[in-house]
């Protein structure tokens, strides 16, 4: 198995300690053994050693979300992802990925995306290239929830913000996710930099479609010569700038920490910042860099009941905190949330927040 | 087993938790194949497939598990339970094949039950998540392993485990109310509603340690407690280790502190040096203690005068609070010791009168007749009449055979002598770890005529010997 010397040493780290359990959101919620760093680890390990087959672990691999929580637990640093992509690549390219995983990249060629979806019509007034500031909302908003990228090209609009949105909301994050560090990977990577140094600022709108623009494209050589600047935080430019006029109510918003800005990004602050600006900030368990996922789209595409039960148990935190409305930082877990909330709950984001405060 | 049986098999199987819970994947099979026991972890390492089961089973509920235990009666194949499958004694390993019953479905929470304070909870549940459902109420669980983000509850009851702060707060088997056991012959039963009665002996306690042979625990109500108004904590030196045994001692008949941890010199010289950062020789305590603010000024009078009568360097409330920071970092890879070393902590525990005694005899023993070990200790479980000593022995790696059946060789030689030794002089086979397939063999040399009350336990309730065989001696 061609993997790095830093994998295996991550791999043979990880094959004996359990200490991340508590933390795994697809563990926790399927209750399974093999859902844990460890297994995974040991799985490799075996591999490593000739003692089973690359194709044994493969459909493992693939149940993890790769949020870092793992990772953020560990206190000695092992970051269990490294080498969770890494097998990805090794999988695709021995040709032993599960079924599901090769029907989503053959709708990735076919179509331009994993969920096979057209975009959906009601964007078509909002494409344009006209303003030297782009929006850029990534594949998972523009697939598969519209109306966020609506939102919060409205909110940008009512702050005398007019942006572009590109056809092109590839970053190839979802070949990272379901391939690794491939070639195609970064092919996606390289034509979306090459789209977004068109403009002289680009609003990312997906946390996670940010941490890989600015961790990964930096690693892979990919540079993106525009200034990039997360979603919230022009937001909350704009409102401290005055250009973005919202009322302070006595409202509660809990905020959903999205992984990427909490952990790789390091920023649990922003989201917090813009509660407070419009509310009061509640909070519930396992917040910031310990926050817990609350949904991821590409795994609901195969594995939909885990994804569903994820979101319940995140429901679940808010349910034993009364917390009554929390507040996303990214598609993935909006769709999730707003799928399961339980009677007298709701979820919104963070534009719908600002947007009923103004 | 031939292909249709295990088919007939599988689907009965399928029929009892539901397809998608039962489970004959290869993954699945290898991830409940090793546990946190050294050998089977050393055999992994060497590349070498461990025994496995072929099912791998997850009850939602006493039901679901009634009905595996009745077909597996049934058919008299083997059932293994696994919890967290973070046991160190090879409790949870399918050394016979047959089915795992993962119990980690069996996670529910059903009730934070403030008014009588305790959790009621599936046994799959993480003890951590329990902890987090009792701290969302403003309360606590105070039970702090090293493993309690990936150990179950079910798994601390299995082999009686112990937490950080167990001087004050006890250990799990004074923290359990109420239980739900499922018996080998698939019959659902309570303990009494309360742990203290008078009503015949104690049912929980029968099953609390049992390792799975006796039964499958599904359900316990497991206690709460108050937060302290305060957590102080006192590092201190001991020039030795006998005046630190004769100054805890006297301490313990006055208060209880929650956390006593003594480390012997080559302990305080390594571990305690690398996390903590005390660089002194000597033997390292520390104490915590809590509670009640003005009870708490009161102990801490009575501790720092009664230390001081046997000569301990007063070191402030640092060392204390970044050992208590850092209280589970010492079992994170890195911080741990780990393969190519071969390592086992015998975890002893005697009377005050025999334990410093134990600890010399055991140290002797296993540094003359293997001359590449080092033993180390500390003392971290302290009771009115005695303690418990969580001793090592590590060998680095160049003396480690990579043979894995020659390793497994060395390895028992030193556990036999190890807690022979202990045995020899007063000892027990362990304090908290439990006994698993690891040390099976040392309960008959504990218990002598006295285990034929488990050996008769077992035969009645377990006639096929289905449960967890080769565990616990039984």
């Amino acid at each position: 198995m061609n993997i790095t010397e830093k994998s295996k040493n991550i791999i043979d780290n990880c094959r004996f300690c359990w200490m991340c359990r508590h933390v795994c959101p697809i563990g926790n919620a399927t209750g399974l053994e093999r859902n844990t760093a460890r297994a995974r680890a040991m799985g490799a390990s075996l591999v490593v050693r000739n003692a089973t087959e690359l194709k044994e672990i493969a459909e493992n691999i693939y149940e993890c979300t790769l949020c870092g929580a793992c990772t953020n637990n560990c206190m000695t640093g092992f970051d269990p992802k490294v080498f969770i992509q890494e097998l990805k690549t090794e999988i695709v390219l021995n040709g032993v990925a599960p079924t599901y995983i090769m029907d989503l990249l053959e709708k990735y060629t076919a179509m331009g995306n994993v969920f096979g979806k057209t975009a959906c019509a009601c964007l078509d007034d909002l494409y344009n290239t006209d303003s030297e500031t782009a929006l850029f909302v990534g594949q998972d908003a523009l697939y598969k929830s519209p109306e966020s990228v609506k939102n919060a090209v409205a909110l940008l609009n009512k702050a005398g913000v007019s942006v572009s949105l590109d056809k092109n909301q590839d970053s190839g994050a979802a070949l990272w996710f379901l391939t690794g560090k491939t070639q195609e990977t970064q092919n996606a990577a390289k034509a979306c930099a090459e789209m977004l140094n068109q403009y002289k600022t680009v609003i990312v709108y997906d946390p996670v479609d940010l941490k890989l623009m600015l961790h990964e494209y930096k690693e892979w050589g990919i540079e993106i010569t525009a200034k990039v600047v997360g979603f919230n935080e022009y937001l909350l430019a704009l409102i401290e700038n005055g250009k973005l006029a919202v009322k302070k109510t006595a409202n509660e918003y809990t905020l959903q920490d999205n992984y990427a800005y909490a952990r790789e990004l390091d920023d649990s602050e922003t989201g917090r910042k813009l509660i407070e600006k419009v509310g009061v900030n509640k909070e519930m368990l396992l917040i910031g860099k310990e926050a817990n996922l609350a949904g991821q789209l590409i795994m609901a595409e195969y594995m939909p009941d885990v994804i569903v039960q994820v979101a319940k148990d995140r429901w679940q935190n808010a349910i034993n905190m009364d917390c009554k409305t929390m507040v996303t930082e990214n598609p993935a877990e909006y769709v999730a949330l707003k799928a399961t909330a339980p009677d007298g709950y709701r979820v919104i984001s963070v534009e719908e927040m600002l947007l009923e405060n103004m | 087993m031939n292909e249709f049986l295990f088919t007939q098999i599988l689907t009965e199987l399928e029929d009892a938790v539901g397809r998608e819970n039962c489970s004959v994947k290869e993954i699945d099979k290898v991830t409940h194949s090793a546990d946190f026991f050294w050998l089977s972890r050393m055999w992994v390492d060497r590349g070498v497939r461990m025994p496995e089961a072929d099912f791998i089973v997850a009850p939602k509920d006493a039901q679901e598990t009634s009905k595996v235990l009745k077909i597996a009666n049934y058919y008299k194949i083997p059932v293994t339970t696994w919890g967290g499958g973070a046991g160190s004694q090879g409790g949870a390993l399918p050394v016979c094949g047959g089915i795992i019953l993962d119990t980690k479905r069996m996670n529910k929470i059903y009730e934070v039950n403030t008014e009588s304070m305790y959790i009621e909870c599936g046994t799959g549940a993480i003890y951590k998540h329990i902890e987090w459902a009792a701290n969302e109420k403003g309360y606590a669980t105070m039970h702090y392993p090293s493993s309690l983000t990936c150990s179950t509850v079910g798994g601390f009851l299995a082999h009686r485990g112990i937490g950080v702060v167990s001087n004050k707060y006890g250990k799990i088997d004074d923290m359990v109310l109420q239980m739900e056991v499922v018996l080998p012959n698939g019959d659902i039963i309570n303990t009494s509603a309360t742990p203290k009665h008078a009503a015949g002996p104690d049912l929980n306690q029968i099953f609390i340690g049992s390792e799975g042979t006796l039964g499958i625990i599904t359900k316990a109500q497991i206690r709460i407690y108050e937060q302290p108004e305060v957590r102080r904590f006192r590092g201190f030196l001991f020039k030795d280790m006998t005046s630190a045994f004769k100054a805890s001692k006297e301490v313990l008949q006055k208060f209880k502190p929650s956390v006593m941890r003594l480390y012997d010199d080559a302990e305080t010289a390594s571990l305690i040096k690398k996390i903590v950062g005390v660089a002194k020789p000597g033997a390292f305590m520390n104490i915590a203690y809590e509670g009640v603010k003005e009870l708490v000024d009161v102990e801490e009078k009575i501790l720092l005068e009664t230390f001081a009568k046997y000569g301990a360097e007063d070191l402030g409330s640092e060392y204390g609070e970044k050992w208590w920071n850092e209280k589970i970092t010492f079992f994170y890879p890195g911080h741990m010791m780990d393969i190519p070393q071969m390592f086992g902590t015998m975890d002893t525990i005697a009377p005050y009168d025999k334990i410093e005694k134990i600890y010399w005899a055991m140290k002797n023993a296993i540094e003359t007749k293997y001359p590449y070990a080092k033993f180390i200790a500390h003392f971290s479980h302290w009771y009115e009449w005695g303690c418990m000593m969580y001793d090592r022995f590590i060998i680095d790696g160049e003396h480690v055979p990579q043979d894995p059946v020659e390793a497994m060789r060395l390895h028992n030689e030193i556990w036999t002598l190890g807690i022979r030794t202990a045995l020899e002089n007063g000892g027990v086979v362990n304090d908290h770890h439990g006994v698993g397939i690891k040390l099976g063999r040392m309960m008959k040399e504990q218990y002598g005529p006295a285990m034929q009350v488990f050996e008769g336990i077992k035969k009645f309730l377990d006639p096929n010997g289905i449960m967890n065989p080769f565990k616990l001696g039984l």
